[in-house]
């Protein structure tokens, strides 16, 4: 029989362990998640740079500078939230839920502690007199860093779930994607919030 | 049949779950995405009906400006004595144009298709992420509230155009809280979108069924598939501005608003262009891709005939995906932009011409030398080729500058994008319709309403659309109140009149499909068969009508591609011009010889 | 600044009053009238668009049409999967051929008109004949501004119009838009020409007549409900005539100049870019 052209038996494949497979999909489908959220801040960058360049001065003369010190504090606090989540991946796969827990509560406070320093430039530069309606240069560091800590807060919420479950030893807390795939999602925010400091706050 | 090993381990990571019984976890919070494609499905067509009574609304105003509406007019515009005010006609087309694209026409070919197909056309037994397309759904649904809501806002809806182009779209022209409520509907639409399409990609990237190689999916899949990564690359940057958008109305932020309205020099009202166009301009193809890959199977499906040059098609379908997001700035040569970076985006726009012609010829060359079959879908198929064409051609005179000169925000742009957005998607939507309703619902559409249905859709949808283009080349701007305010165009009233005549009738016609959809859907109707149309994609040869909780008892092996007609060989071998695409085809001798 | 805007409301109604039966009807359905010394460039690129675009997609249709009839249900199908080089040729030709034919001249004659002509401010800045107007939009009206005697703008002598823009005849038309408050587009459709008037920044736009009468100016850009009425009247004289307006128009100018106005005083500057 003359064999039908483009036809033929499916290709060899390596059979897979189902829970890896539903972990690559799962893997796959927080990168295409992130990969869309990326175009998101790409969005909010390039409105950055377009409303600076149409502005004659950057601050304008009667707004205050931005500091550097605490936002730069900030770059190394994510990327110590980042290194803790690195420390849980391990004891999970292990299935030590106790010793991942602690990581992932360092990660939390570290959130925390992202967040309080930011609220903390948000406040002196409020009494400084920089308002979100005074005008673009306000508009664009209000929006920006405020849109990113929404990001830091979701991310500390999820953290402090995943460790109490993990503590707790309760349903799910021996599976190790959730947390996977929340650590992605951190390093993510940790990369935007470096992007944040260089463009935002020291360029 | 033995069950091959490959086909035990996929069966083995898609579990068959249970279906569930109460009725809120079955109909409503579902997590099948059939039943989801159906919520999509109704929730959009139900809008396509709101967004088209809004569009007689207008083409009222332009045959009889000022004069009152008839029949519905002092029920809708009581206040008014049933006369449409330059406030409120800004108000219709504004929601029609969103109602349309955002919460009709991507609902039903993106949201209801692509839910019910990709996971059916793969082999798969539900998408990747159940829970998250639930959550998809809900979100859409949420969207559309806001809509609704905006209509009883205290200033009316929204007001500044689809396009929603700042200043005009912030406090400076409309403070009313209807244009707040509906910005804040297309960022959460837009969440809604970007959930499902994470969806789709990674469903196509991982549920296929063994043997369902890149090559051997419907075209249908491919169109699917690329739209979704559109969606995913692009709807954010729609989010991003519509979020920017969001902050001026509400927290007084100055990314938009300069002039008078601006402090300390203010931002930049071309800035939401850029945005809104860098999203906009792949919404164009986001919003054709599903229907060219429909068409494309469909053309073959009917002509009984394999897909020619189905790797070109595939190519044509990339390439546009990616030339999809460098052509924006056609949108906005007016703007001030530099000449430089216009004649690049005017080369590209251009350019994207190409695959366009590319899977038109595709199409005719599938069907020259078919043995072509004119059933419903396929008159629709052939309907949406026709308007494709006018709609892809008179494309090329807003995609070069000194014509766009003159063009640029006259009826010719209204007519152009109707004939690609709503008479190509629309045509390949209802094709789709025909197609799948009796996989979807389990009974077949009237197949004499469906051709009535055709023919009032396609001669009305071109003459209406070609009417605008007729009044566009003559120069009439488009979103006018009144356009016979001006002297150059007055002598136009006949012509707009006459074409809103054509519309209404499309608009009656509409009602035939109503009628048909809701008579099958809900009524009794003739129950369908599993393989209706004789083909040989898997939701037909492997899955009943309509399909089970888990679509498949055993996920199916895949042999071949989607397009198998006409072959020597089965027909020898099974006495039929199809073969499915899981189908082993017996050996002849073999089974002449009874050894089977 | 509400006196001013009623003002300037009630200059609109007498002006648009007065100009709505000036320009003439058009017959027939079909482009404008053509009254600039450039718009038969566009027109040709239209007619000649309009000509192959028809030609190519009646030849698609007859095909069609054709295999619609002689190819239905009992013509056996072929088994083609068109997969070969030479079908993909047959695809590729007629693709690039019309590609070539259409969009070739399309981006041709685009790029060519767009440098040498509709664009060329260079050249029309050169040209000492040339007319300077400043464009400030609102809603819903026109303000025109002319550089009176002294030649520069925004200064206590410009001449300053409401929905009325005056031009001489054969003398190329510099110009420069902006807006207070939206975005409008400024539309001439006897002169084929149209531009976006964008508030925060400056545009520009270059026309010349070649016939005197008077012309409608429209808007384009939706920019609020009474976005219908913002029209505005061009009106093209002898250059003897405009002169002589000009002159007129820059004594009362003189005479009417408020610096404490801030709304009436929007003139910039000439730009150059």
């Amino acid at each position: 029989m003359r064999p039908l052209p483009a036809a033929g038996p499916a290709p060899a494949r390596v059979i897979p362990h189902p829970e890896a497979s539903h972990a690559v999909t799962a893997h796959l489908g927080m990168v295409i998640f992130l990969a869309s959220w990326a175009m998101l801040f790409a969005g909010l960058f390039f409105a950055y740079g377009l409303v600076r360049s149409r502005a004659a001065a950057w601050p304008p003369l009667d707004q205050p500078a931005l500091p550097l010190a605490l936002p730069g504090a900030n770059v190394a606090v994510a990327a110590l939230g980042s290194a803790a989540l690195l420390l849980a991946a391990r004891p999970l796969r292990r299935g030590d839920p106790r010793a991942a827990a602690r990581s992932l509560a360092a990660a939390a406070l570290l959130g925390a502690i992202f967040l309080a320093l930011q609220a903390r430039v948000w406040t002196s530069l409020w009494a400084q007199g920089l308002r979100p309606d005074g005008g673009p240069y306000a508009s664009v560091f209000y929006t920006l860093t405020a849109f990113h800590a929404v990001h830091v807060l979701v991310g500390l919420g999820a953290l402090v779930v995943l460790a109490w479950r993990a503590w707790r030893g309760s349903r799910g807390s021996g599976r190790p994607v959730p947390a996977r795939l929340w650590t992605m999602y951190w390093h993510f925010v940790a990369a935007v919030w470096f992007l944040m400091y260089l463009t935002v706050y020291v360029l | 049949m033995s069950v091959p090993a490959h086909a035990l381990v996929a069966d083995e990571l898609q579990p068959i779950h249970p279906a569930p019984t109460s009725f809120l976890r079955r109909y409503l919070f579902s997590e099948d995405h059939k039943v989801i494609a159906r919520q999509f499905l109704w929730a959009g067509l139900i809008f396509l009906l709101l967004g088209g009574s809004l569009a007689m609304l207008i083409r009222w105003q332009w045959a009889y400006p000022g004069r009152p509406v008839p029949v519905v007019g002092r029920l809708l515009l009581g206040g008014s004595g049933g006369v449409i005010g330059p406030a409120t006609y800004q108000d219709l087309f504004t929601m029609h144009g969103l109602i349309m694209i955002f919460f009709a026409i991507t609902p039903v070919l993106i949201g209801a298709f692509g839910n019910f197909i990709i996971p059916l056309q793969i082999g798969a037994r539900d998408m990747a992420f159940p829970k998250l397309n639930m959550l998809s759904f809900w979100t859409f649904a949420l969207s559309q509230l806001l809509m609704i809501l905006s209509f009883f806002a205290p200033l009316g809806p929204a007001g500044a155009g689809w396009t929603t182009y700042p200043p005009l779209s912030t406090n400076v022209g409309t403070p009313g809280a209807g244009q707040t409520l509906v910005v804040a509907a297309i960022f959460v639409t837009g969440a809604a979108t970007i959930m499902g399409s994470i969806n789709y990609v990674t469903t196509v990237i991982r549920l296929r069924a063994p043997g369902m190689t890149w090559l051997r999916l419907p075209l249908a899949v491919w169109g699917m598939w690329l739209t979704a990564i559109l969606n995913v690359l692009f709807v954010p940057v729609l989010g991003s501005a519509a979020l920017l958008l969001l902050l001026d109305r509400s927290f007084g932020t100055q990314f938009f608003i300069a002039g008078a309205a601006s402090v300390r020099g203010g931002g930049d009202p071309v800035l939401f262009q850029h945005l809104f166009w860098i999203f906009g301009h792949p919404e164009v193809y986001i919003l054709i891709l599903p229907a060219w890959g429909i068409v494309g199977d469909l053309v073959s499906f009917f002509a009984r005939k394999p897909a020619y040059w189905y790797r070109g098609s595939v190519l044509a379908m990339v390439a546009v995906t990616v030339l999809s997001a460098v052509v924006y700035g056609h949108h906005m040569f007016l703007t001030g932009m530099s000449p430089l970076l216009g004649q690049g985006f005017m080369l590209l726009t251009l350019i994207i011409s190409v695959p366009g012609m590319v899977l038109v010829f595709n199409w005719l060359y599938t069907l020259w030398r078919g043995s072509i079959r004119f059933e419903v879908p396929m008159l629709f198929t052939l309907g949406t080729i026709f308007v494709f064409g006018v709609g892809g051609l008179t494309g090329l005179f807003l995609g070069d500058i000194s014509l766009d000169i003159y063009l640029h925000d006259t009826m010719f742009v209204v007519g152009h994008f109707h004939f690609t957005m709503a008479a190509a998607s629309f045509l390949g939507l209802m094709a789709g319709i025909y197609f799948w309703f009796p996989k979807m619902f389990g009974k077949q559409l009237d197949q004499r309403l469906g051709r009535v249905h055709f023919w009032v859709s396609v001669v009305g949808i071109t003459l209406v659309f070609g009417g605008q283009l007729l009044a566009g080349y003559a120069g009439q701007q488009r979103r006018l109140y009144d356009p016979f305010e001006y002297t150059f165009i007055s002598h136009l009233r006949g012509l707009n009149r006459w074409t809103s005549y054509l519309a209404f009738a499309l608009f009656v016609g509409q009602m035939v499909f109503v009628w048909n959809f809701l008579a099958s859907a809900l009524g009794k109707g003739r129950a369908a068969d599993r393989n209706p149309w004789q083909v040989g994609t898997l939701e037909w040869t492997d899955a009943a009508s309509p399909p089970a909780h888990h679509n498949y008892d055993h996920i199916p092996s895949v042999l071949r591609g989607p397009h198998e007609f006409a072959d020597p060989a089965v027909r020898q071998a099974l006495g039929r011009d199809w073969i499915g695409q899981a189908e082993e085809l017996p050996d002849p001798v073999a089974s002449a010889t009874g050894r089977a | 600044m509400r006196r001013a805007r009623h003002l300037a409301a009630a200059a609109l109604w007498l002006s648009a009053r007065a100009a709505l039966a000036a320009p003439r009807a058009e017959e027939g359905i079909g482009l404008p009238r053509d009254v600039s010394l450039d718009g038969h460039r566009i027109d040709w690129l239209i007619h000649f668009t309009i000509v192959s675009t028809t030609l190519v997609f009646v030849a698609v249709v007859a095909w069609m049409a054709y295999a619609m009839v002689r190819h239905g249900a009992g013509h056996p199908a072929a088994h083609d999967r068109g997969e070969s080089r030479r079908s993909a040729l047959a695809v590729l030709v007629p693709t690039l051929s019309i590609f070539l034919v259409v969009d070739g001249n399309l981006f041709g004659h685009a790029v060519v008109d767009l440098n040498r002509h509709f664009w060329n401010y260079d050249g029309a800045e050169a040209d000492p004949a040339a007319v300077r107007i400043e464009v400030n939009a609102q809603q819903w009206a026109w303000g025109a501004r002319y550089p009176g005697p002294d030649g520069k703008f925004a200064t206590d002598d410009d001449v300053v119009t409401l929905n009325d823009v005056r031009i001489p005849v054969g003398a190329p038309v510099i110009l420069q838009l902006t807006s207070t408050d939206v975005i409008h587009s400024f539309y001439l459709p006897n002169f084929r020409v149209k531009q976006d008037a964008v508030p925060g920044s400056v545009t520009r736009l270059l026309f010349q007549a070649k016939e005197t009468g008077e012309f409608e100016i429209g808007c384009a850009q939706h920019c609020g409900p009474n976005h219908y009425k913002m029209r505005g009247v061009l009106t093209v004289t002898t250059p003897q005539a405009y002169q002589a307006w000009l002159a007129d128009a820059a004594a009362d100018a003189r005479r009417a100049h408020d610096p404490d106005d801030r709304e009436a005083n929007w003139g910039w500057a000439w730009r150059t870019f």
